[in-house]
């Protein structure tokens, strides 16, 4: 049972009340033919929300604060894609919104025990491997990015980002088994993880899929840098100065070969080509603008119009009919869960660099479809974490939201397949 | 718009902010408990030697003379990584990491051991002794 019931009564209530004033403003201010389209919208919210604080009571967790975010979050993004256009159900985003809740307790369950993980390494990559393949088959075969399975899409190459995280962590101890190879001392794991990341950006690359690749050179980055700088995170400016280097080197190398519309995007005035490459940007800004503070009310906006205002460009959307102060307190409480280990801090270096990589991963989804949006960077069709639609993006958000609460509430078990070595004197084990 | 609309979107804004508040609050609550579950992991164990103690904060803990082992000995008869400690459900191992003056657990010379209360390691010139946490050396 929880140990502060105190904080959960009081977290629960506080969730209700935000989505109950959220779902007041949509009755007043919003779009809708028919009430009843606002109450059949508040009656799913508030049953989703009971219903999720009476299920993860059945989770022996130490802490629930993960949980009471990615419900405030998930429900807010359920509010905001049944009001775009016009106030209705969205029964699509609601069912990839339960799958984000299903795969999140999986992820918790899966990565609980970083020893039990630890000891699945291979598996994990060879996991990985699998989907890379399906990517580059699907690339290959159907010279699309997705798998259509009736009216869901699934993105095989968003499955890898847990995977790859998962396969960026590692323990202390790994990271000590050094081997000489000429005159440098390496560990095969790191060289292992670099040949994946490699295979990863090559993979993106010919599925067209540029938007991905900062996210996984920034899960990288993380991941590599507290490989080698374990285990105080005592940064040594060398190594730190190598990894921005071999980055850099990597993103030049990926602008002077990228495709011609990748190149033409880098430099596009959107004002000036507004119906061509600037034609999202260009309409997202005018949006943003429109909406200013307050928004003009759910259901109110013309963004709805336009192509992927639910995915691509969704924070202008959120802008326009809710408002920049709504569009940033959602970002927020974005934010926020990646703050979360911070306050909290995980037990485990392995759990640790888990937490970081996650971290790294939603940060810098977030700053490209936002800037990506207000043109302060190239524009990239990634989605904001939880709040734009699509099924992939939604579930592996879940999972690694669920990877999360693991480093929270971590179990410390041996597995039980290990090899447990004896503990006899040291001479006679040489022997 | 008018006022009354516009108070309204303030209010849903402000209870958006209010909410991810006392979350915020809920998990600094939560931190304690936090602690207090790995004590309980922990078995609240920590390492002594003369004057200095040593808290056992994390599920590997490395000992030796870098800089940026957790518990640094500074001393040359100590190898740079020279042991690293682990727990397991209230259960530490100790494991020698190669070191050229090899782990003794109570005078064995040993290369993986399970630790018991006031066992005394010595690491090189170096001894420390393995004991509850604000506890003396009961021997």
């Amino acid at each position: 049972m929880y140990a502060n019931p105190i904080a959960f009564g009081f977290s629960s209530f506080f969730v209700l009340i935000a989505h109950i004033a959220m779902l007041f403003n949509v009755y007043i201010n919003g779009n809708y033919k028919d009430a009843r389209d606002v109450v059949v919208l508040g009656a799913a919210v508030i049953i989703i929300d009971i219903a999720y604080f009476a299920v993860i009571l059945f989770f022996k967790q130490t802490t629930y604060a993960l949980d009471f975010l990615l419900i405030l979050i998930l429900n807010i993004s359920f509010i905001f894609q049944s009001c775009f256009g016009e106030v209705g159900f969205n029964a699509k985003h609601l069912i990839t919104c339960i799958a984000c809740i299903v795969s999140c307790k999986a992820g918790f369950v899966i990565c609980r025990n970083h020893k039990l993980l630890h000891s699945r390494k291979k598996l994990i990559y060879g996991l990985t491997a699998v989907i890379l393949l399906i990517t580059l088959m699907v690339t290959l075969i159907k010279k699309d990015m997705w798998i259509y399975i009736g009216k869901f899409t699934i993105q095989p190459s968003e499955f890898i980002k847990p995977l790859f995280v998962l396969a960026c962590a590692t323990s202390i101890e790994d990271q000590q088994k050094k081997h000489k190879i000429l005159f440098m001392n390496v560990v095969y794991e790191n060289i292992t993880l670099l040949v994946l990341t490699a295979a990863i950006c090559l993979v993106q690359v010919k599925s067209h899929d540029y938007g991905s690749l900062p996210t996984f050179l920034g899960i990288f980055s993380v991941g590599f840098l507290l490989r080698i700088c374990y285990p105080k995170a005592k940064f040594s400016k060398k190594k730190l100065l190598a990894v921005i280097g071999i980055i850099i080197v990597f993103v030049l190398i990926g602008l002077k070969y990228a495709p011609d519309y990748v190149q033409h995007r880098l430099h596009v005035d959107i004002w000036s080509d507004k119906t061509g490459d600037g034609y999202q940007q260009s309409k997202a800004l005018i949006a943003i603008a429109n909406g200013g503070w307050l928004g003009l009310g759910p259901g109110k906006g013309f963004l709805s119009n336009i192509f992927a205002y639910d995915n691509d460009i969704v924070f202008a959307t959120i802008s326009e009919e809710w408002g920049l102060l709504f569009a940033l307190m959602a970002v927020l409480a974005i934010i926020i869960i990646t703050a979360i280990p911070l306050i909290n801090p995980a037990r485990s270096y392995y759990h640790g660099t888990i937490s970081a990589c996650i971290c790294a991963a939603f940060i810098i989804q977030m700053a490209l479809n936002i800037f990506g949006s207000c043109n302060l960077i190239p524009f990239t069709g990634v989605t904001i974490p939880f709040l734009s639609s699509g099924g992939s993006s939604l579930m592996v958000s879940g999972f690694m939201v669920g990877m999360l609460m693991a480093t929270q509430s971590p179990s410390f078990i041996e597995p039980k397949h290990k090899k447990q070595e004896p503990s006899v004197p040291a001479w006679r084990w040489q022997e | 718009m008018d006022s009354v609309n516009i108070v309204l979107c303030i209010i849903a804004a402000a209870a958006l902010d209010l909410c991810v508040l006392v979350v915020l609050i809920t998990a600094y609550r939560e931190k304690k408990s936090a602690g207090k579950k790995w004590s309980e992991i922990s078995m609240d164990m920590e390492l002594a030697e003369q004057g200095m103690t040593y808290q056992l904060g994390c599920d590997e803990v490395l000992i030796g003379r870098h800089a940026s082992a957790d518990i640094r000995l500074p001393d040359l008869s100590v190898s740079r990584y020279h042991a690293i400690l682990t727990v397991s459900e209230g259960k530490w191992t100790i494991k020698d990491m190669g070191s050229k003056s090899g782990l003794f657990i109570n005078g064995s010379m040993v290369k993986e051991a399970v630790l018991n209360e006031n066992d005394v390691i010595t690491l090189g010139n170096r001894r420390l002794i393995f004991r509850k946490r604000g506890h003396e050396r009961v021997r």
